[in-house]
């Protein structure tokens, strides 16, 4: 046979050799010299294996190799019979290749011929023919120009992940401070108890005096996330905070309390981040020698544990005994997360370490707010242009509510969204170049391996474009720079809009998500006016109307606008200072709103009549409405009907969901399939569908028209398991296997059958006669020469069957048969 | 008692059944589709519903494993052959739509740049679908990331040291940087396989890179294989994925292997991105481990077994007759008292030696869930 080489330094070799081969060479050290491939060069590496008596007819397995040396294949007669194969697979692990240093000049061969011939490539250095340097040419180009999308992708993604870190750290920061604050006072009042003496210090035991000295100062964080995986960044961040500030810091998981290894785990851990160079053995009189060799011994130790309620309760009572012992030496300030309430380390701990602890709480900010913070800078304020469809928003408002719960896992997601759109949207590097703010230049295609004809037919090419501008025939750089322009200023005009709105209901526990998902959607109420793509913004009577007459529908948008209506007037003048911020960038709009805040600021002038009628208005508002109203109330009046007009301009006339505009396929990701799948595996599903609907899979001629019956030709596997399924929740191997070879034998008899074959299925298969079956020479019985291959092919199969059944006493192995 | 070798394995749950290698008399195999569960099951279906289908076949299941509705049949009807035959037979087979299979494999080819991007983007390619994917994953490597080092961890294999493949891979950057840098590294270098594993996973995570894309590729055939199912090893791959310069390439065939993570490993750890990636190819490295099931040395391995046990009881207890249990080992001075008759049973129930049923009259009887040639080959062995 053929052997494969690769990398063999220590491969051993998996041989299967026939009986007759093997008799009378039992004991004897196989010897196969190696072949010549096609090329003339020989593999330096080979691999070695001698073989014993006993099982060695066939099918070895790996103990019954020694690797040492070479394996030689004999050459002649002598070697018929014997089959080398799965060289070094059955290594543990092995290395396929090392880096190529020569990045550029790398021939790969894209045919995927075999490795012999892959490798002769790596080692030996050809001489560059002319061929060969037009193909690396190629490749080289098309190595530089995915590099460039990669950067491309680099930058648009690092701009939205290091705002979204910094907002996030941002949230904690008053926490961070507190708790800091709260480590310092721990610090000073242990110092105060009595600083150790030389004598003291130098010696390797605690020094002890009383009950009060032995307290812990314990922090209990109650982090209020629904994963854990979110604590973790936040324990990282308040880690650096802590760090910079002077403290020394170390980070305990509830993997190091745990109770199979005991408290030497989190104790080696614990002294793996201060105390450098190996270590043999962990004692905490190490800790103290490295807290005493510090040049300035006035910061604190202080000890982070994750998830307090995962840890091991009597691992972690031992850990905090053993701090509480050393704690003049070694001042330590624990802080430990709580999932649940502050009452856990109650119920987790006994009382005898409880007493050690002296425990303070401290809260972060809760999900919700957290998730507000994380969309209203990844979509809302970003400095990136991308962005996703309603649909997307939707799943993965759908995905973060129902199937995750983790903020972490939310930004992996638009992560993924965000690659998708780099690797499958040719013309993604446009949001790189908004990224960079070159306006008035057109986009540099070349540079990402487009001509800029090329660019240009992509882009006008999209369906987007097509839709709304066939009346434009010339189409130059100058008309995609204006589409981009377009594109990008309502893009912006829609954000402003989101962050007014989401502004004026803030208070009122509102999910900005929600609020992003309704004003994403071009098919919903307020997007009706917006054609597709259309440059002239409709103001004309009869939309205005439209858009009132929906006023009364649910929603988030149409609540923010009843709630600016209404507001009283210091609440509106606080409202419209936070919008007179947000509308910068859209000078038309901004003017009105700073009109609205000097007219309010002039009521504000009448100070003290504007609040006491600000009371009353609350208090007596139907009197109010009934029409006894003093001067200031009627300037409210005015001032509400104007921040009302003002908030149906704004949604009428700027809020344009981005899937509205031409060109919105650049910046716009929208493969929420391709989304779904990447993120969630839905590993059990598929693989039977697989089995299933293997014809759409690997389309073969053979099985196209079967229909529901089970035809000989298709993979055994999926034989097996569709006859499975007609067992119905439990089979008996036998009559399954019977049932199989039914199948497989029965050729003829499908076709005359037709549609009665489910009924044959039937959970009493072995009525059928199978034995005349057996004697036909059917095509089936040249596929499987002898009845011992189909106890092959049924045996494999109970193999692979472990892999999806599992049933409780069996998991046995795993294999499948030959397809 | 020495009679404690085998813990006994609760019937049927699938749960721990994936953790552990349980044994099964071949007589009374069944198979338990609970666990496939109906395919027919819509994301937007409402997840709630999905969830109780689920349940339901699962004690569905579970409910008609106890009673008595299984047919009689055996294994040992069929005739099974030897193994060895079984194999020589199994390397023979022809097999199936090779050229559909072979240009469904080919038809992959085209994704290899997505493949790359997303690697290079940071996450770990976790591939799933029917068929071997080793071939592919390893062609996928030997021609779109040949820029950077690859190494091959094959879960399959029985048992991998983990220590030993760190030691490779942190050679192999170790090379990769030394390559790039040219000038030959400042600091001493400590022998790899003297360090400890924090400071492997350092030293891999470290900022010694001058340029951090550059990273070294592993790839994992069957991370959910035999040779890595430990909590341990998962976290330890875990560890490994998450360190800069490593990215990782994973296959996984077993219908539950996602319960081998918690979250932050798939989500901040691992960092998968899911592939579905049938290829119809046949397992054939991956299984050869692992005995056929139709062949005869299962019925002889199980009468081994049960001789180990019944031999490390006491001699009291190894030559109970079935019938009239009682009386007769009175008879034989056996047992004085029911007591130590049931405590010697309770034993044998625990190993599955010996199970109870009810007859017509109500009266439970105990049997020995062994065949015949089972039990044949077993009495020689007990009384040489």
């Amino acid at each position: 046979g053929s052997i494969e080489t690769r990398e063999v330094h220590s491969a051993v070799a998996f041989v299967s050799a026939r009986r007759e081969w093997l008799d009378g060479k039992q004991n004897e050290r196989v010897e196969v010299e190696a072949q010549k491939t096609e090329s003339g060069l020989v593999p330096t590496h080979l691999a070695l294996g001698s073989c014993h008596r006993g099982g060695a007819t066939s099918g070895f397995t790996v103990s019954e190799f020694t690797p040492a040396g070479k394996l030689l294949v004999p050459s002649g007669s002598s070697s018929k019979g014997l089959h080398l194969h799965c060289c070094c697979y059955m290594e543990p692990f092995t290395i396929l290749h090392k880096a190529s240093s020569r990045k550029t000049d790398k021939i790969s061969t894209g045919t995927g011929k075999s490795r012999t011939t892959r490798r002769i490539d790596l080692t030996a250095s050809l001489p560059a023919s002319t061929d060969i340097s037009d193909v690396n040419a190629a490749e080289s180009n098309e190595r530089h120009y995915s590099n460039m999308r990669m950067e491309a992708f680099e930058a648009v993604w690092s701009s939205t992940e290091s705002s979204i870190k910094d907002v996030l750290r941002e949230a904690n920061a008053t926490i961070f401070s507190e708790i800091h604050e709260w480590v310092r006072d721990s610090f000073d009042t242990i110092v105060s108890f009595g600083v150790p003496n030389f004598h003291e210090a130098t010696q390797p035991f605690p020094v002890v005096k009383d009950a009060t000295s032995k307290q812990i100062f314990t922090g209990l964080v109650l982090t209020r996330n629904i994963e854990f995986v979110d604590d973790l960044v936040t324990f990282e961040d308040l880690k650096q905070h802590l760090k910079s500030q002077g403290c020394h810091v170390a980070n305990l998981s509830s993997v190091d309390f745990s109770s199979k290894n005991g408290v030497g785990t989190c104790l080696r851990s614990l002294l793996g981040q201060f105390v450098t160079g190996s270590l043999d053995t962990a004692d905490i009189s190490m800790l103290a020698t490295w807290y005493k060799e510090q040049q300035n011994n006035d910061n604190p130790v202080v000890i982070i544990i994750d998830d307090m309620e995962r840890c091991c309760a009597s691992i972690l009572s031992e850990f905090i005994h053993m701090l509480s012992e050393w704690v003049l030496k070694v001042p330590a300030i624990l802080i430990m997360g709580v999932a649940t309430t502050v009452d856990a380390p109650r119920n987790v701990l006994p009382s005898n370490a409880l007493h050690r602890l002296h425990a303070r709480k401290f809260t972060f900010q809760s999900l919700p707010e957290k998730m507000n913070y994380v969309v209203e800078t990844a979509f809302v304020k970003q400095s990136s242009e991308f962005t996703i469809s309603h649909k997307t928003a939707v799943f993965m408002r759908n995905y973060f509510v129902h199937q995750n719960g983790s903020v972490t896992s939310f930004i992996r997601a638009l992560k993924i969204a965000c690659a998708q759109h780099f690797s499958t949207q040719p013309l993604c590097f446009i949001l790189h170049w908004f990224l960079r703010d070159e306006d008035n230049e057109v986009p540099q295609s070349h540079i990402y391996g487009l001509s800029q004809e090329r660019m240009l037919k992509l882009a006008f090419d999209l369906p987007s474009w097509k839709s709304t501008n066939n009346q434009i025939t010339q189409l130059s750089g100058e008309t995609l720079l204006d589409g981009l322009t377009q594109l990008k200023k309502l893009h912006k005009t829609w954000r402003m809009v989101v962050l007014c709105l989401y502004e004026a209901i803030k208070g009122e526990n509102v999910q900005l998500l929600d609020l992003m998902c309704e004003a994403l959607d071009p098919k919903g109420p307020f997007a009706s006016q917006f054609d597709i793509g259309s440059r002239v913004l409709p103001s004309d009577d009869s939309t205005s109307q439209k858009f009132h007459s929906l006023e009364k529908n649910k929603g988030l948008i149409n609540r923010a606008i009843r709630r600016v209506k209404e507001l009283p007037a210091n609440q509106l003048l606080v409202l419209m200072k936070a919008w007179e911020k947000h509308t910068v960038d859209v000078p038309e709009f901004h003017s009105e709103v700073k009109a609205l805040v000097l007219s309010l600021l002039k009521l504000e002038e009448n100070g003290e009549s504007l609040n006491q009628n600000k009371v009353e208005m609350t208090n007596t508002r139907k009197q109010a409405l009934r029409g006894h109203l003093n001067g200031a109330d009627k300037n409210l009046r005015v001032a509400n009907e104007k921040a009302s007009n003002l908030v149906d301009l704004m949604v009428r006339r700027y809020m344009c969901p981005v899937e509205c505009v031409a060109l919105h396929e650049v910046l716009c990701f929208d493969c929420v399939d391709q989304l779904q799948a990447a993120l969630i595996g839905d590993m059990r599903r598929r693989i039977q569908m697989d089995l299933q609907d293997f014809h759409a899979i690997i389309r073969c001629s053979c099985c196209s028209k079967r229909g529901s019956t089970i035809l000989p030709s298709m993979p055994d596997s999926s034989i097996m398991y569709t006859l499975a399924q007609e067992h119905g929740d439990v089979v008996n191997v036998h009559d399954w296997y019977q049932s199989f070879k039914s199948v497989v034998l029965s050729t003829h008899m499908v076709s005359k059958r037709g549609k009665s074959r489910s009924k044959q299925h039937s959970p009493t298969p072995k009525k059928r006669k199978t034995t005349s079956e057996l004697s036909q020479p059917s095509e089936a019985s040249i596929q499987y020469p002898c009845p011992c291959s189909l106890l092959v092919v049924f045996s494999l199969f109970c193999r692979l069957s472990l892999l999806f059944i599992n049933d409780g006493a069996v998991e046995l192995k795993w294999k499948t048969l030959k397809t | 008692r020495k009679a404690k070798l085998f813990p006994p394995v609760p019937p049927l749950s699938f749960l721990h059944s994936f953790w552990s290698d349980g044994e099964q008399t071949p007589e009374s195999r069944t198979f338990h589709s609970a666990a496939f569960c109906r395919p027919a099951m819509e994301i937007n279906d409402g997840e709630e519903e999905e969830e109780f289908e689920f349940s339901r076949n699962y004690f569905l299941a579970k409910e008609l494993g106890g009673s008595s509705k299984k047919s009689g049949r055996k294994i040992s009807d069929i005739d099974p052959v030897d193994e060895q035959e079984l194999r020589t037979a199994a390397n023979n087979l022809e097999p199936k739509h090779e050229r559909e299979v072979a240009s469904l494999m080919e038809s992959y080819k085209a994704s290899y740049p997505e493949w790359g991007f997303m690697l290079r983007t940071g996450f770990g390619l976790l591939m799933y679908g029917f068929g071997s994917k080793k071939a592919l994953i390893e062609d996928f490597a030997s021609t779109s990331l040949t820029e950077y080092s690859v190494v091959v961890i094959n879960g399959y294999v029985q048992s991998i040291n983990l220590k030993q493949v760190m030691v490779a891979i942190a050679e192999v950057w170790w090379d990769q940087l030394k390559a790039k840098r040219r000038n030959s590294p400042s600091q001493a270098q400590q022998p790899f396989n003297s360090r400890s594993i924090d400071d492997l996973l350092a030293f891999m995570d470290g900022q010694e890179a001058d340029d951090d894309k550059s990273f070294v590729c592993i790839i994992v055939n069957n991370i959910d294989g035999p040779g890595l199912r430990e909590p341990e090893s998962q976290h330890l791959l875990a560890r490994i994925a998450s360190c800069t310069h490593i990215r990782i390439i994973a296959s996984i065939d077993h219908v539950n292997a996602p319960l081998l993570w918690d979250k932050k490993m798939v989500h901040t750890q691992f960092n998968w991105y899911w592939y579905h990636v049938p290829t119809f190819a046949p397992y054939v490295v991956e299984g050869v481990f692992f005995p056929l099931i139709l062949a005869h040395s299962s019925t002889a391995q199980s009468a081994k077994t049960a001789a180990i046990v019944l031999q490390s009881l006491t001699p009291n207890a190894q030559s109970m007759p079935i019938e009239s249990l009682y009386a007769a080992s009175r008879e034989r001075f056996l047992v004085s008292s029911q007591v130590t008759l049931n405590s010697h049973l309770t034993e044998f129930k625990d190993h599955e030696l010996v199970k109870t049923r009810r007859n017509a009259d109500g009266q439970d009887c105990v049997y020995i869930p062994l065949a015949n040639d089972g039990l044949q080959k077993l009495l020689p062995e007990i009384n040489p």
